[in-house]
């Protein structure tokens, strides 16, 4: 206000000119006591609310604040005690009730009481941090009623009685519940919990217990979960009906851990009735019911799966052991959704496959006529029709194929191309193109090798070379491993190698010689005589003996320069193998040290003249195998989607983002499950490399740039 | 009528022939009223006084003579009757505007001040409609949408604290008939009160 106004009415603030008597205060506080009262009492509708307003508002404005307050509190108390004896001298099923109507009651009173003392509340509580009104009677009502010690356990027992009778099939008052579980939250979360939420869980926790372990007893696997699953969705009801939203995952979390978790094994594994039963019957809805409640607990997946598998590689086993088994064709039933979730849960599905028909055409198939081989390479293809990782699989297969083929042990070569012939079938030739190049490069070495030995007569005394030259974009791929071969032997590779580059200039050739074998005779210290049978990198190791008795670790290391983890394989499977250990090794230990000592075992001996020492039989990944898989999968995976977005986009021009990725994901499909996020990452590649743009008004919108 | 004369030259200054407000300050003080009372208000409406802080000598005699009082000693008297005749409800709502009047001080004034009309609705109706003074003085200084208040939205308020039972205001109807301030106050009582 600037001074220039003539203001000369200065209205000051408003100053009572009422005389401050500290009976008035008295006074004004009874009225205000007795009007609480009456309002407590449902006798409120005589009293003039402006006048108590102002009454109170008089107290605070003459610093009788404090009276106030406490006489507040104290008269509240009071008619909450007299409340809770008459709330415990409820009788049996009105107990609840009494309690919730003079909950509402004293809600109702509150508001009141807090809309009087509103000046108060904003004033005098604001200047002294105390607990506003409103607050304040809610710790009243908890403190003075609900923990009371002749209220408080029996309130929870009554609820938790409620519950279980309900559980047991009775009907209960719902509405009832909800107003008291109301009321818990009204008072603050931390009392729900303490007061009512944390026992409440633990008595579910006893219930299923117990129920679980009946229930187990009595029913078969499929009626046990479809018990499980109504009970689980008769909680989350429960919650919805008259339990805080936030109590739901807790319970649901008791119900999986009793009913579930804690009898999974059992369950699953269960004679007659478990998941292996219900794969053989067909029982789509039991296993899908399976699935949903195993889902809902950790390992519970795990647990169907490790089934699942085990129970796969025994059918396989099966089917070679009883060849009229193999005719039925309802064990291999499976033309359902829920086995194709089986198959492809277990990520390591297509390796087992591959796996189970590796060893099938290395020895399982021998002396089976066939017809009957036929019948097992077709039941291999049902299943591999319900993978979604076919490239997976190929992967495997493929590595699987390059060792049975390098090291000559495959048992039919017509089994092995018939499999490829359904393969090619089934995925067209691109899947089977290079498993036929392998093929072809085992027939064109055979004959290159007649053409070399024809050509070098004079090498037909001394080792006897055999070389598979391998056209790398056909093979899995691996590094080269350096290896320094015996003199013997590198001699012999130098003259192939320059007998082959005569014949086929512009060629490189890289020996692999992590992929050899060798055949190997010795003679032990007491003389026996054996032929072994060794990889190329056991032939190194095994060739330095012939000019050392001892040879340390670092000495074997230096002299054929193979890679330490390599080295360290090699000497394991021929010192620390049972029944191989051609050499000997201080210490005894099972791991090799980098300061160990070798020598010939002379006391070694062996039924057989012919001894197997090598290690190139196909086993199931490492984990960091595995992973370095998966990697090169995933890699592999990049560039066929990006061909499969040009395709679509080259014949379409253009085409919103929700399409792109269903036609990519069908056209896909054969081969594997096309990741959308993944199919998002190559969109965003090709726009940078201006395959593709996006259109300026419609952000979803791709274009097709020619 | 010469002793009402007489009176009025006890607080007037000669020069301007009006009772200022340093000759009302005074007056008060002899009537045993405080300047920030509502009664000096009453005594400005039976005047019809029309400038804030003075009285003119019509004025004065205007008002002197409708209470019957020619001395000092019979005025001080007359006015606990002046507030009972003020306080009659058809009285009051005029009462009512004429303070809202009075209190605009320049030519083309329309509007008052929040701070002023915080204190004029303390001073005029505090007593009266205590709580509903008390929550709208509060809503007043913190809200923003308006820093004057209008003739309207004054008589909006008289007419709120007579016809809405406070504080739980069920026929309140928000609509035409009430000033957007007031519906705005009301939204926030409500507000408050969940």
């Amino acid at each position: 206000m600037s001074n220039q106004k003539k203001r000369n009415f200065q209205i000051e603030a408003f100053k009572h000119r009422v005389v401050v008597d500290p009976k008035y205060a008295d006074k004004t506080w009874q009225i205000l006591e007795r009007a609480i009262h009456q309002i407590y009492n449902q006798d409120a509708s005589g009293l003039s609310f402006e006048e108590l307003y102002r009454n109170a508002y008089n107290m605070v404005l003459h610093k009788f604040g404090d009276k106030l307050y406490t006489g507040f509190i104290a008269t509240m108390t009071a008619h909450l005690k007299d409340k809770s004896k008459l709330i415990e001298a409820a009788q049996g099923g009105s107990f609840l009730e009494e309690l919730n109507k003079k909950w509402n009651e004293h809600n109702k009173a509150l508001e009141m009481i807090r809309d009087i003392l509103m000046y108060m509340d904003r004033t005098y509580i604001e200047s002294t941090k105390k607990p506003h009104v409103h607050p304040m009677g809610l710790s009243l009502w908890r403190d003075n009623v609900v923990h009371s010690p002749k209220i408080h356990s029996r309130l929870l027992n009554t609820l938790l009685d409620l519950v279980h009778k309900e559980r047991t099939g009775e009907v209960i008052d719902r509405g009832l519940v909800r107003n008291v579980t109301k009321m818990f939250m009204d008072l603050g979360e931390s009392v729900y919990q303490d007061d009512f939420e944390k026992p409440f869980l633990d008595a579910s926790s006893e219930f299923y217990k117990v129920e679980s372990q009946e229930f187990i007893e009595s029913c078969d696997c499929g009626d046990y979960l479809k018990k499980a699953e109504k009970r689980l969705t008769e909680e989350i009801d429960r919650v919805g009906h008259y339990l805080d939203a936030k109590s739901e995952d807790k319970i649901t979390s008791v119900v999986e851990k009793e009913m579930i978790a804690n009898h999974m094994q059992r369950l699953v594994l269960m004679e007659n009735s478990g998941l292996v039963t219900m794969l053989l019957n067909d029982k789509y809805e039991d296993l899908g019911r399976m699935y949903n409640l195993f889902r809902r607990v950790t390992n519970g997946l795990a647990t169907v799966r490790d089934v699942m598998t085990s129970h796969l590689r025994e059918m396989g086993k099966q089917l070679v052991t009883d060849p009229e088994k193999s005719k039925d064709p309802v064990e291999f039933n499976a033309s359902n959704s829920s086995f194709e979730y089986f198959i492809n849960l277990n990520a390591r599905s297509p390796e087992f496959i591959s796996l189970f028909v590796d060893d099938k055409l290395r020895k399982g198939l021998k002396g089976i006529a066939d017809a009957d081989v036929e019948v097992v390479l077709d039941k291999v293809m049902m299943l591999f029709r319900y993978l979604q990782e076919k490239d997976v699989f190929e992967k495997y297969y493929k590595q699987h194929l390059a060792k049975r083929l390098l090291s000559g042990k495959t048992v039919s070569d017509d089994a092995e191309k018939s499999l490829i012939v359904k393969l090619k079938t089934e995925c067209g030739y691109q899947f089977t193109s290079k498993l036929e190049g392998m093929f072809t490069d085992m027939k064109t070495s055979e004959d290159t090798m007649r053409g070399f030995y024809g050509s070098h007569p004079e090498l037909s005394e001394g080792p006897t070379l055999i070389v598979q030259v391998l056209t790398t974009g056909s093979w899995p791929t691996q590094p080269a491993v350096p290896c320094n071969l015996p003199a013997e032997v590198s001699v012999l590779c130098e003259k192939f190698r320059s007998y082959y580059l005569g014949t086929h200039t512009g060629r490189r050739l890289s020996w692999q010689t992590n992929m050899g074998t060798a055949d190997i005779k010795a003679i032990f210290g007491k003389g026996q005589k054996h032929e072994l049978n060794v990889s190329t990198f056991q032939m190194c190791v095994l060739m330095l003996f012939n000019n050392s008795d001892r040879l340390s670790y670092k000495e074997i290391e230096q002299a054929t320069e193979i890679p330490a983890p390599d080295l360290k394989r090699c000497l394991q499977s021929l010192a620390c193998v049972k029944g191989k250990n051609v050499i000997k090794k201080e210490p005894m230990s099972k791991d090799i040290g980098e300061e160990d000592l070798f020598c010939v075992n002379d006391k070694f001996t062996s039924k057989f003249y012919k001894v197997k020492i090598g290690t190139v039989v196909a086993q199931k990944e490492t984990e960091p195998e595995k992973q370095e898989t998966r990697q090169r999968v995933e890699e592999d995976r990049k560039p066929q989607i990006e061909a499969a977005i040009v395709r679509i986009m080259k014949s379409r021009k253009i085409l919103d983002h929700n399409n792109i990725i269903a036609e990519v994901t069908k056209q896909l499909q054969p081969r594997f499950l096309a990741n959308p996020t993944e199919i998002k990452k190559r969109i965003e590649s090709l726009i940078e490399r201006d395959f593709l743009e996006r259109d300026n008004t419609d952000r979803k919108l791709y274009r097709y740039l020619a | 009528m010469n002793s009402i004369i007489a009176v009025f030259h006890q607080y007037s200054k000669t020069s301007s022939n009006l009772i200022d407000p340093q000759g009302i300050v005074l007056l008060c003080s002899d009537l045993d009223v405080s300047r920030t009372d509502i009664t000096i208000l009453m005594l400005a409406w039976k005047m019809k006084a029309e400038k804030q802080g003075y009285f003119t000598q019509e004025e004065w005699t205007r008002g002197l003579m409708a209470l019957r009082a020619d001395t000092l000693d019979k005025l001080r008297k007359a006015l606990p009757e002046l507030e009972k005749e003020v306080r009659t409800p058809s009285n009051f709502a005029d009462f009512y505007a004429y303070t809202f009047r009075y209190s605009l001080t320049e030519k083309e004034q329309e509007s008052i001040d929040i701070e002023t009309i915080c204190q004029l609705l303390d001073i005029v109706v505090g007593s009266t409609f205590r709580p509903q003074v008390d929550y709208f003085v509060e809503y007043l200084k913190i809200q923003n949408d308006y820093k004057v208040i209008n003739m309207d939205q004054w008589m909006g308020f008289y007419r709120f604290c007579n016809e809405i039972s406070f504080p739980d205001m069920s026929e309140y109807n928000p609509g035409p008939a009430w000033p957007l301030l007031l519906n705005n106050f009301v939204e926030w009582i409500r507000d408050k009160q969940a």
